[in-house]
């Protein structure tokens, strides 16, 4: 067990790509927790999906130890964070296990909104914040620029904020110094039962559920028996250790330590992130406070193409909650598309992550549909019905009205872009509540706007206008009455429930339009020309046709074409088999996401 | 022993040579040979056929030296040559090779002998066919020329890269006919640029000739090739569907007229004159293929007998083998870059899929044994298919789409 007063716990919180994993591995370098020929970029972002992206999905906790400047090691226990608003939760959740963050801007990109957004989270949890410039190598960085943003647009003061790069490891040191000056050391009773937070969890397939934890009282170690308060579950600890970032059994966790917790429990269900630990005898009577749960803000249907793995969809879906607490669904089923689930997820990056890690992790072979947001429909009789899927809309001769939640929205951008922030915001229904300079480079704009505006590549549309300098956060503030209309898509005459989606009403014709136009390309022509329509109700509001295709056939194949042309109806066979038969239609994938990349 | 296991080709084969009675029975090689020649004289704008333009940086007498050694590595101990009953020289453009290729077919008939009244065929493209090369070809065996007219408009044969125009396209085809031989002309529909009366010229044209049958293929776009680089840069535009459409309707209706009918979804010819060669091909009997990119078909017993599966593999009912497209000279076994080997329910399959692409289907049998009959049926159901007199046939529609028909059986057991 550690002197307390020889442990600082923070997280690194940035904007999305400001170099919160670069910074950190150069930590795990000087503090000789890596060994160099081991070390390897973005070290902590270890699954596959991170890596191909480049980004940090999951928050990973690290412990090593740090000689510093005043003779003494001290244990720093680090949490390298997400930047992406979907993954804010993360953040919350990290937070809570600590006494201070660094706070990371990028020299030349300035404070963006996740740096807001992030720092606001950090000082309502009354944490110590550390500011870092981070990639002072760059040409392009400009750390005096940035240190007027942070103290004027943040309230942070910044004369002190550490100058760095992650780069070259310049200042990281530094970074470490302030951290042990001034984050506050954890303050605990060392003889008072075991309490602990599990701010994070994984399952093992060995090992069963390891709960990551921070103690807050008490201690614990092998052997011990625990209580899981939430769920009153008893068991025994198998196994206690630290993350470097290997996991590494240590006899104990006392006061103030971050480690993990080996139980054996195998149920998911049983050891929940946010719970306390305590002990099964004489133990703590008052839980940790935990955490708000994850509101889910986009759903959409997730299909086995091959309805066989209905099942194994299911217990995927278990065990990946326990990653990712966030993650709900609920049985669903479509006349096209069979047996599934609508899934709810904190935003569309989060749904990509999701989808591809059941793909790839649970080798599963998925579709998606396109996503929605939860509308509350209220029907003439007073009540009031929740609908995730647009094919769960009541009649519109049953409805009163309906509403749709709404954002929060922050926009960060440089004066010059205003103009075409507003635009967008207008064309999606946005109403502008205000707009400030944090500083005579950023404007701070404040929307609020329906969610579903917001998932229509919305996002992209900014970038795009904004040539890449707009950045985004929201926040969900309520819900509110929208003149809403269900439209459907009409494949050869026949309705196909999972094209189907809901629309303002003012919208309705344009979306409807582009739309058809949209699958009029994606869907590939078949033997039979195949009429696509829009319709609100029995309504028509626009049509397309992909005409039939005039032949199909290989003319040449003699002795040598044999295989190779067999080969290639295979391959051909392949390619519809990724696609989805509904009535005599082959649909790609790709035409139940469409409706996203309409942009009128 | 060397019949089609669909049933569908001519039974048995000519006795082979005599078998001292002191050693093992040896297995009867195929009595079809492909013998592929990848010279040009320069290479086509559309073509990705294995050839390369014949600048002089191949040798002919070693390419023909070569080729019959690829013929003698198949003459094992455990196996017996029988006489061939087709045998084609195709290309590439073997012509060019000009006396070397009468040598060849010489050569080849000597090391493996004709059976009577043998078709041997000669692909041939106009610019490399002289009078005297005719005769000699004929001496020398040949029966029929396969000339790759292409088109007998001069502007179409411009933009296909072809090194000759329509008059000596003509003209090759008229000294054929008068050396005595058959002749099959091949024609492209759909080139871009190609009015549909410009097509029922070249169709009419070419019958007027006198030819017996005719061969018509789509322009297909291949990559790669210095045409889909023109139409990807814009420079020429696609082949337009509808319009190929209906030159292929307007074909089968012009040529069936004038007496060439519709024997193959490519193919017409005056009844009697259809290729003996490439019906092999579509009804599942084994053929020896030889020369760089050539490739093979071998029965069970034939592919055990040459080692090219284990003795034990008795499973394995057919054996489709291909040489690497760019080895000369090669040896056998070192030089198979393709092989593929198949139990009974699939070259069933395959018999069944290939018996399609001919008007007069497959038989019941062959359906009810390569488990097709569902596949048939729902063919039936979409139009592609008829069912009458204990056969299955294409329909008018089905000729257009051929790949859906065969996907469909191909996969009827899947
Ligand atoms: N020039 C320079 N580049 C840096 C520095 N630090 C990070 N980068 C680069 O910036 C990009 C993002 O770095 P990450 O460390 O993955 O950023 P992050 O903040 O962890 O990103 P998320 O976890 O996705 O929010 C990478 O391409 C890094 O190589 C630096 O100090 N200097
Ligand atoms: S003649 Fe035939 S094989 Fe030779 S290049 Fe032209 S199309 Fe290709
Ligand atoms: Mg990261």
């Amino acid at each position: 067990m550690t002197d307390p007063t020889l442990i600082r716990n923070f997280s690194i919180i940035a904007h999305i790509d400001h170099g919160k994993s670069t910074l950190a591995d150069r930590v795990l370098q000087l503090t000789h927790t890596v060994a160099d020929r081991d070390m390897q970029e973005q070290m902590l972002d270890s699954m596959d999906i991170e890596r191909e992206r480049g980004i940090t999905i999951k928050a990973q906790a690290v412990r090593v130890m740090y000689d510093a400047d005043d003779g003494k090691t001290y244990q720093l226990n680090l949490i390298d964070t997400p930047g992406h608003v979907d993954f804010t939760y993360e953040v919350s959740r990290s937070l809570a296990a600590c006494e201070g963050v660094i706070l990371v801007v990028d020299a030349a990109q300035g404070v963006e909104a996740q740096t807001v957004a992030n720092a606001q989270m950090a000082m309502n949890a009354h944490l110590e914040i550390i500011p870092l410039i981070n990639k002072i190598d760059l040409p392009a960085a400009d750390p005096e620029r940035v240190r007027h943003e942070i103290e004027e647009g943040l309230a942070i003061p910044a004369d002190e904020a550490v100058l760095a790069s992650g780069k070259t490891g310049e200042g990281v040191r530094d970074a470490l110094e302030a951290v042990v000056r001034l984050v506050p050391h954890p303050v605990g009773d060392p003889e008072a039962p075991l309490k602990a937070l599990i701010f994070d969890s994984y399952f093992d397939a060995y090992r069963g559920v390891v709960a990551l934890i921070r103690v807050i009282d008490g201690s614990v170690g092998k052997g011990v028996k625990v209580k899981m308060m939430a769920t009153s579950t008893i068991t025994d600890v198998e196994e206690v250790g630290v993350r470097r970032p290997a996991n590494m059994p240590v006899d104990v966790l006392g006061v103030g330590e971050v480690g993990y917790l080996i139980t054996g429990l195998k149920d998911p269900a049983l050891v929940k992130v946010g719970d306390t630990v305590t002990l099964a005898r004489h133990g703590a009577t008052e839980q940790l406070p935990g955490y708000r749960e994850a509101k889910p803000m986009v759903f959409t249907g997730l299909f086995p193409i091959d309805g066989d793995q209905y099942p194994d969809l299911r217990d995927a879906l278990e065990r990946l909650q326990l990653n990712d607490p966030a993650l709900v669904w609920d049985p669903e089923s479509s006349h096209a598309l069979g047996f599934g689930f609508r899934v709810g997820f904190l935003g569309l990056l989060h749904m990509e992550v999701v989808k591809e890690r059941l793909e790839r992790e649970f080798d599963l072979d998925l579709l998606a549909t396109a996503p929605s947001v939860e509308y509350h429909a209220y029907r003439m009789k007073g009540d009031m019905v929740v609908v995730h899927s647009p094919q769960d809309m009541p009649d519109p001769g049953h409805l009163d009205r309906v509403e749709e939640p709404y954002l929060k929205a922050t926009v960060l951008v440089p004066p010059d872009y205003v103009g075409a922030v507003m635009e967008l915001a207008d064309q999606r229904r946005g109403t502008f509540k205000d707009m400030q300079y944090l500083s005579a480079t950023t404007v701070e704009l404040h929307y609020e706007m329906p969610l579903s505006e917001l998932i229509m590549d919305f996002f992209d549309q900014l970038k795009s206008r904004t040539k890449g300098y707009a950045s985004l956060d929201y926040e969900y503030i309520g819900y509110r009455t929208s003149q809403l209309v269900k439209l459907d898509i009409l494949l050869a005459g026949k309705p196909v429930d999972a094209l189907s989606f809901v629309v303002h009403k003012d919208k309705a014709y344009a979306r409807g339009k582009v739309l058809t136009e949209k699958l009029r390309e994606i869907i590939p022509r078949q033997m039979f020309e195949v009429p696509i329509q829009a319709a609100i109700g029995a309504k028509i509001i626009s049509r397309e046709t992909v005409r039939a295709m005039r032949k199909d056939v290989i003319a040449k194949c003699y002795g040598g074409d044999i295989s190779r042309k067999r080969k290639l109806l295979e391959k051909q066979k392949a390619g519809k088999k990724r696609m989805k038969s509904v009535g005599s239609v082959d649909i790609p994938q790709e035409a139940f996401m469409a409706i996203l990349k309409v942009d009128e | 022993m060397g019949q089609a296991i669909g049933g569908q080709g001519p039974i048995g084969g000519a006795p082979g040579f005599t078998v001292p009675w002191n050693e093992p029975p040896r297995v009867p090689l195929p009595k079809h040979l492909y013998v592929h020649v990848p010279l040009c004289r320069s290479k086509c704008s559309y073509c990705d056929f294995f050839s390369r333009a014949d600048d002089g940086a191949v040798s002919h007498t070693e390419l023909v030296e070569a080729t019959l050694e690829m013929l003698r590595g198949w003459l094992e101990p455990t196996v017996r040559r029988v006489p061939l009953e087709t045998l084609y020289i195709g290309g590439g453009t073997p012509t060019v090779l000009g006396d070397d290729l009468v040598t060849l077919v010489r050569e080849l008939t000597t090391i493996m002998p004709l059976a009577e009244g043998a078709e041997v065929t000669v692909e041939a493209n106009p610019e490399s066919v002289s009078p005297e090369l005719l005769a000699s070809l004929v001496a020398a065996g040949v029966t029929r020329l396969s000339i790759g007219v292409q088109s007998l408009d001069d502007e179409t044969l411009r933009l296909l890269g072809r090194c000759h125009d329509a008059a000596t396209a003509l003209d090759v085809v008229r000294a054929a006919l008068g050396a005595g031989l058959e002749v099959g002309a091949d024609l492209i529909c759909g080139v871009p640029g190609l009015s549909h009366d410009d097509w029922l010229r070249t169709l009419d044209a070419i019958v007027d000739a006198g030819v017996q049958h005719v061969s018509v293929y789509p322009l297909s776009i291949e990559a790669g090739t210095p045409m889909a680089e023109a139409i990807a840069e814009g420079r020429l535009a696609p082949p337009d569907e509808d319009a190929t459409v209906a030159a292929m309707d307007a074909a089968a209706e012009v040529l069936t007229a004038r007496g060439l009918d519709r024997y193959e979804v490519a193919n017409y010819a005056v009844p009697g004159h259809e290729s003996r060669h490439n019906t092999a091909y579509w009804t599942g009997w084994p053929y020896l293929g030889i020369g760089g990119g050539a490739h093979g078909m071998l029965d069970g017993e034939q592919a055990r007998a040459l080692g090219l599966v284990p003795p034990d593999e008795t499973g394995i009912v057919r054996v489709r083998y291909g040489y690497a497209a760019d080895m000369f000279p090669m040896r056998l076994e070192k030089s198979l870059s393709a092989f593929e080997t198949m139990t009974a329910p699939e070259a069933l399959r395959e018999d069944a899929m290939l018996g399609m692409r001919m008007t007069r289907g497959v038989a019941d049998e062959l359906a009810e044994l390569a488990g097709a009959r569902g596949a048939m049926e729902s063919l039936v159901a979409d139009g592609l298919v008829v069912h009458e007199g204990g056969r299955w046939r294409p329909t008018e529609r089905g000729w257009l789409f051929g790949n859906e028909i065969f996907a469909r059986i191909w996969g009827a057991v899947e």
